[in-house]
């Protein structure tokens, strides 16, 4: 074991110096050289005033009369551009034509006319915060404070004080459950049990859980940065005006969730470097003599990683340490960085060069980044932003205590998943892949068939011989181990198929949903045909298509009940991820059927398609086909008996 | 003469290679995993901010305070919220502890003739920022009415606001974010394949090879840019026509497209420049992925950026000034282009 561990720092040692001799000192003097004149010149540009991150600016085009007091609020809105009344012509020239009639007075009215577009909406909207905004400026600079601002509003958030029934009543008297999109799931029907009003005291509802906002600008001293509600709104305001009305705002974790995308940045180029690092081996036969050494392929690679690793924590302590996070946080986005580590690291087992490298590398940063970030916008919002590690981040920078079971919730899956990976990978770290020029798809079939073990006809004539089972036994193993991919998939589906209207997402997302699972089934059925570990008779593909099924429906199973102690309302919904919730109170045989009737469907449907797999590449695609098409009429089924 | 036609065989060897390991099958998927996740992350968003995307969602409020009749009357005026009345405030946080209202207001007025409003909305549920937000319209509108109230202390009066128009923030974003990313990322893949190609030849040592051959160096980074340059419109047009079909009518395509090669020739020429500089393809890809950081980044804050072009075009709100700007960008491209070129033609790469 020691001496184990010493070959891969041994390896790790070797790794370091290499690639300290890559991005050598000049490399480096010439990124600073060109970060700092770029930082010169966004620091001039912010001194001139010409420096504004106004993606927005001038796309709206407004015909209003110079003299007018609307042209100032135009002219100080970056998104709207003025144009004069008089040259103006809507559709053409302007996308909105505002009409300023002054009749004597304070007696002014105004009229808008809009192009009739979704462009004249959206500049009408625009230009109607223009003016709000310009008021709020105007008011700003009255001497009478009270008469300009009458209104001082100061928010608190307070949970009520029974636990049960944390779900409002949005548009109560209709129903209860505010029906839209997304948000469904928690509330609804706890709504309406009561909250028998224990903690009904008068006076405040302080104490506990509450947090006070006054929600301005000015309030320097009362800024502190645990603070769950910035007020990004107010800042526009003069001094002097605590808390109107328009400074208010929402509970969003904007300057947590900045913060969180921080420790995903240095991660993109870590993986350049490790990426290029790998492919550097394969490249030229470099890596043979490190191969012909007595260390084994993953002493080799955990030696090669453990630098990138070890960066990877360094520098996320650092970015901790610089913006306030804790030990949380670190512990929170290693496994991120091991996933970006170890889904680089399969790219680069199987890519064929630097360019088809660039491809898998920018593919892997962006899928990551997207996976860790978007859960975690919705962090105050939901439970299912557990989903991504960078949850507990915001959560840390929030200053908000974590559970130990919603911290292994959050990292669990991921570090698995880069586990799993790394299996993958390790899997062709060998000889006749490594100084190959194969298709990917080709590397992929060999990595997952190394991981099987024959079967061979004959083998199969004494079922109960525990030696014979074991090939068996790997299949199945094999197949539980695609599940973490298979919900990232399914995840993925609901995510891209999100914005469809209900009536075409659900079937739709029955199918892809079927083949996600069928495939993930029974690919590796295919490379064990394919690669000649599993002999191509009937027998065998029945035997491998009922193991695989198998493993698939126990690791699904383990899965649930997983989830049903973690998370119960994944809003994405029961139809994707099997029928968990809602079972209770059906007579016991139906229960059982119901467990059951998955094994079955995963046993047959594996099945038609482990015969096809038996029998070459287009068979394949048509018997797994089929195979999708049973799950899905099996999904649709179970869908609408469960309604 | 042979020398258009090396170029072009050249050109010709990228986009095999590029066919044969279908890796612009791989960026076409990037992009349109992109493309879909941040519409839903936007219809996500807009859902819990644009309280019109509730379908009929209407905030209750328990209200109590000697202010209570004027915020009635605001409700009124917004869609968003409606206000019931209490005794006094110990009722109205009754009904809040007991989920008959989705947020407490207690409106008092002090002793300067304004008015002290105590908000107090749940922690942290699903709903907290739609109530927030329907609340802050209610206050606004409020705020206004008191305003009105007092015009006569106030030397100048606020300008009366045009009427309230539905309008899907959604828009705005398409066009600013969307179509800007979708156009440029086809830039940064172009310039990242142009590093990777040239590192690789020098790595492999056949570009010694390819010298051999009756090509001058000008000729194999030509070819090289040739091929990077032209795989990226297609990409671009290829989401533009996506977004039509799908109900977004994108505007100026031409000059899109125009601009967006300019982006890809002075990207490639920095690519061309950096792997000139340093061989190595860690150090390029390293190098080159901060100056495309600095250079984009810098540019976008600039006035009259890129990505503001861009935006600008594809709304149809392009002025002269975004023309000028597109030629301005094709000109530096070229001077770009050309300087690089030349540089690489006498010098050779290193390594």
């Amino acid at each position: 074991m020691i001496d184990r561990l010493r070959r891969i720092l041994r390896v790790a040692r070797w790794e370091t110096a290499r690639a300290g001799g890559g991005v050598d000192r000049r490399t480096l003097l010439a990124a600073l050289a060109l970060l700092s004149v770029a930082g010169v010149v966004l620091g001039g540009g912010l001194a001139a005033g010409v420096v504004g991150i106004d993606v927005d600016r001038d796309v709206y085009r407004v015909g209003v009369d110079p003299g007018s007091p609307y042209a100032d609020a135009v002219e100080a809105e970056p998104s709207l551009t003025p144009v004069s009344a008089d040259r103006a012509t809507l559709g053409e020239t302007a996308d909105l034509v505002v009409l300023d009639a002054e009749r004597g007075g304070a007696d002014r009215e105004v009229a808008v006319i809009a192009s009739d577009t979704r462009k004249g909406e959206a500049a009408a909207a625009e230009f109607r915060a223009a003016v709000e905004a310009h008021n709020e400026r105007l008011m700003a600079t009255e001497e009478n404070a009270t008469a300009a601002f009458p209104v001082t509003v100061s928010l608190r958030y307070a949970s009520r004080t029974t636990p049960l029934d944390d779900g409002a009543t949005l548009g109560g008297a209709d129903g209860g459950g505010g029906g839209g999109g997304s948000s469904g799931g928690s509330d609804g029907d706890e709504a309406t049990g009561d909250g028998s009003g224990e903690g009904g005291d008068t006076g405040d509802t302080g104490g506990t859980g509450t947090r006070d906002s006054t929600g301005t600008g000015d309030s320097a001293g009362q800024e502190d940065s645990g603070l769950a509600v910035p007020s990004i709104g107010g800042g526009a305001f003069g001094a002097g005006t605590v808390g109107t009305p328009g400074a208010i705002a929402p509970p969003f974790p904007f300057a947590s969730l900045l913060l969180a995308f921080a420790f995903l940045v240095p991660m993109n180029f870590l993986i350049q470097a490790y990426g290029s690092s790998v492919l550097d081996e394969r490249t030229n036969r470099r890596g043979e003599p490190l191969l012909v050494t007595p260390l084994s392929p993953a002493e080799i690679v955990a030696g090669k990683t453990l630098p990138y690793v070890a960066a990877a924590v360094l520098v996320t302590a650092a970015i901790a340490v610089a913006v306030g996070g804790g030990v949380l946080s670190v512990v929170a986005v290693l496994p991120i960085a091991a996933t970006f580590l170890a889904a680089t690291f399969v790219g680069a087992m199987f890519a064929r060069s630097f360019k088809e490298l660039t491809f898998v590398t920018v593919g892997v940063s962006v899928f990551l980044t997207t996976y860790a970030f978007v859960p975690a916008i919705f962090t105050n919002v939901t439970p299912v932003a557990l989903v991504s590690p960078l949850t507990l981040v915001v959560f840390d920078l929030q200053d908000e205590a974590v559970s130990l079971g919603e911290a292994l919730f959050s990292t669990t899956p991921m570090a698995l998943g880069a586990a799993l990976l790394y299996g993958l990978g390790i899997g062709v770290y060998r000889e006749e892949d490594l100084f190959t020029q194969k298709p990917v798809a080709r590397k992929f079939l060999d990595a997952l068939a190394v991981r099987l073990s024959a079967v061979e006809p004959d083998s199969l004539g004494a079922i109960a011989s525990r030696d014979r089972l074991r090939p068996l036994a790997s299949v199945a193993l094999l197949t539980a181990c695609t599940i973490p991919f298979v919900f990232v998939a399914e995840l993925l589906a609901v995510a891209v198929l999100f914005a469809l209207p209900v009536t075409v997402s659900i079937p739709v997302l029955l199918v892809v949903i079927a083949f996600i699972e069928e495939l993930a089934k029974s690919v590796h059925l295919y490379a064990g045909f394919e690669r000649g570990v599993f002999a191509r008779t009937d027998r065998v593909a029945v035997a491998v298509g009922l193991a695989s099924g198998a493993g698939f429906f126990l690791a699904e199973k383990a899965t649930a009940v997983v989830q049903a102690v973690g998370l119960t309302e994944l809003y994405v919904g029961r139809a994707a991820f099997g029928s968990v919730a809602g079972v209770e109170g059906l007579p016991v045989g139906v229960l059982v059927a119901l467990l059951f009737a998955p094994l079955l469907l995963h046993g047959v449907a594996t099945t038609v398609a482990a015969m096809g797999a038996s029998r070459g590449r287009t068979r394949y695609a048509l018997a797994l086909a089929l195979a999708a098409l049973i799950h899905a009429a099996y999904n649709f089924a179970v869908v609408s008996v469960h309604g | 003469m042979g020398s258009a036609d090396s170029r072009l065989t050249i050109a010709g060897r990228e986009l095999a290679g590029l066919r044969a390991e279908k890796t612009i099958l791989l960026a076409v998927a990037i992009q349109l995993f992109i493309a879909a996740f941040s519409s839903f992350l936007v219809v996500g968003l807009v859902s819990m901010y644009d309280p019109g995307a509730l379908d009929g969602a209407e905030v209750e409020v328990a209200a109590a305070g000697d202010a209570v009749t004027d915020l009635e009357r605001a409700a009124d005026e917004v869609s968003g919220a409606s206000v019931t009345r209490y005794e006094n405030a110990g009722a109205a946080r009754l009904a809040f502890e007991r989920n008959a209202a989705d947020a407490v207001v207690i409106a008092t007025r002090d002793d300067g003739g304004g008015v002290d409003v105590h908000v107090t909305a749940p922690d942290t549920t699903v709903e907290t920022t739609v109530i927030v937000v329907q609340l802050r319209d209610l206050l606004r509108t409020y705020e206004v009415n008191e305003r009105a109230q007092r015009a006569e202390f106030l030397t100048e009066s606020p300008l009366p606001l045009p009427d309230r128009t539905g309008s899907s923030p959604y828009f705005t974003f398409t066009y600013t974010v969307l179509i800007p990313v979708l156009v440029f990322l086809p830039v940064f893949i172009s310039g990242s394949l142009v590093v990777d190609s040239i590192t690789e030849e020098i790595d492999r040592g056949t570009l010694e090879l390819l010298r051999v051959a009756p090509v001058t160096l000008g000729e194999i980074v030509d070819g090289k840019a040739l091929a990077a340059v032209s795989i990226a419109p297609g990409q671009a047009l290829l989401w533009l026509l996506l977004l039509r079909a799908n109900g977004t009518p994108v505007a100026n395509v031409p000059a899109i497209l125009v601009l967006m090669t300019a982006l890809t020739t002075l990207v490639v020429a920095l690519a061309v420049a950096i792997s000139a500089l340093a061989p190595d393809r860690r150090a390029a890809q390293f190098l080159y992925s901060i100056g495309v950081l600095v250079l984009f980044g810098g540019a976008t804050a600039m006035a009259g950026g890129p990505a503001n072009a861009v935006a600008r075009l594809a709304i149809d709100s392009a002025d002269a000034a975004t023309t000028a700007l597109v030629v301005a960008y094709v000109a530096i491209a070229a001077v770009a282009y050309v300087g690089v070129r030349r540089l690489v033609a006498e010098n050779g790469f290193e390594g």
